[in-house]
């Protein structure tokens, strides 16, 4: 595969071409916030954590849909970036109603690692506190929209890996939410195969299966990624 | 209160002229998936907003996914889901209907009820809306009363026919 150098952090750097900013700053071991971003499903740049600075680019891009070109001078720990970061993890916990103590992902959620990451000691947004349900009606799995920040991972998930599409996104602005078939209740989708995939894809408490208590929330998001491997690897 | 929307379970009338206007443009666009918008206002201008069970018709002729449309409905402002009002008085101002005289028989429901397209009552007892073509041509000028449709109308037979369904 053809080469091409670049600089990173003030590290120059070889790679291969044709990859995304994330990827490489991954397989070298610079650290990128991320929330939407799942190995094994299509970048779709919705949490803008991932942001870095390129030189003689006056916006900043983000890491998981920017592919990799040569001689990029790219910056992802700055002042600027650091800010921002902080700025979407306050605006991710004033969106919805998060109370950690009581949620099933306490001590092992995404968000909450996000919060303590960006140094967030404190929310300056005043909270929407907006009415959300929670859907129990699927007999294994609750989601419940009071957790959810929609990064669209479960959608991804279920569509693209498990090729059900019971997820999808609607309204807008504030007013969005995840839906199941026609804003269905769960447990009467017609689509949803009760796979499970989306459990493990979302990265925070929204999703989570019932035979669990509080904070004992076991999720294993690789496996999306290693399930799109091993098809690669059968064909 | 209650909602005339159609149930949402029992399957759109094949015979409804709407449905054979829809039909017709799902035909026109081959049953491409990517025709859904198109094909989503084709079912707006004709019913004056969505109603579940035509989505659901619509869904099924388009092998998509129901979310997928459900998302793009909901996405779009042009798009509702509600019919307004507990009855609807569906005025069809296609060409074939105007040329009836589809306006005097809006001019005739502003002046017995002071309701314009678009409007609800007070009481909410009945919505007045228009509809570009739905689909009966032949039928002009064409009105849709509580989803039945009212051929060759004129405005003293419709103004009677929406009294009589606001009087219960
Ligand atoms: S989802 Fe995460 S951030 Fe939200 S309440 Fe649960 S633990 Fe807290
Ligand atoms: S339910 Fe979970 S995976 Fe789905 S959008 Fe919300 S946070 Fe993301
Ligand atoms: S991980 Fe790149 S925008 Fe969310
Ligand atoms: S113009 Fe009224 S039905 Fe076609």
């Amino acid at each position: 595969m053809p080469k091409i150098s670049v600089t990173i952090d003030d590290k120059k750097l070889d790679v291969d071409v044709g990859k995304t900013i994330l990827e490489v700053c991954k397989e070298n071991g610079i650290e990128i916030l991320t929330m939407c971003h799942l190995k094994g499903l299509t970048d779709v740049g919705a949490c803008r954590l991932c942001l870095v600075e390129i030189e003689g680019v006056n916006k900043l891009l983000s890491a998981c849909t920017t592919k990799i070109a040569a001689n990029m001078i790219i910056r992802t720990k700055t002042e600027k970036i650091k800010r921002y970061q902080r700025i979407t993890s306050e605006l991710f916990f004033a969106e919805r109603n998060h109370v950690c103590s009581v949620c099933v992902a306490n001590g092992k959620c995404d968000l909450q690692k996000l919060g303590y990451k960006t140094e967030m000691n404190h929310i300056r947004y005043p909270y929407l506190f907006p009415e959300c349900n929670v859907d129990t009606s699927h007999p294994w799995y609750v989601l419940d929209h009071n957790r959810c920040i929609m990064c669209t991972r479960c959608v991804r998930a279920c569509g693209e890996v498990e090729g059900a599409h019971n997820w999808n996104v609607m309204n807008r602005g504030y007013q969005v939410r995840i839906i199941s078939d026609f804003d269905t209740p769960w447990g009467e989708s017609v689509t949803c195969t009760s796979c499970g995939k989306c459990v493990h894809a979302c990265p925070t408490g929204a999703i989570w299966p019932k035979a669990i208590v509080q904070g004992q929330l076991e999720k294993k998001p690789e496996i999306i990624g290693e399930l799109v491997e091993k098809r690669k690897m059968n064909l | 209160m209650k909602n005339n929307s159609l149930p949402t379970d029992v399957e759109p009338a094949k015979t409804d002229p709407r449905i054979k206007l829809i039909t017709a443009k799902i035909k026109k666009e081959n049953y491409k998936p990517d025709a859904l918008i198109e094909i989503l206002h084709t079912a707006q201008n004709a019913y004056g907003y969505l109603p579940m069970n035509v989505l659901k018709f619509i869904t099924k002729a388009l092998h998509l996914p129901p979310s997928r449309v459900y998302s793009t409905v909901t996405f779009y402002h042009f798009f509702s889901l509600k019919s307004k009002g507990e009855h609807t008085c569906l005025v069809c101002t296609g060409t074939a209907c105007y040329v009836k005289g589809a306006q005097l028989i809006l001019n005739e429901i502003e002046k017995q009820f002071s309701l314009k397209p678009g409007q609800v009552s007070a009481d909410n007892k009945l919505g007045v809306s228009v509809a570009r073509c739905i689909g009966a041509c032949g039928l002009a000028p064409a009105v849709v009363l509580d989803e039945e449709v009212h051929a060759k109308v004129s405005s003293e037979e419709i103004v009677n026919s929406i009294n009589a369904k606001i009087a219960v």
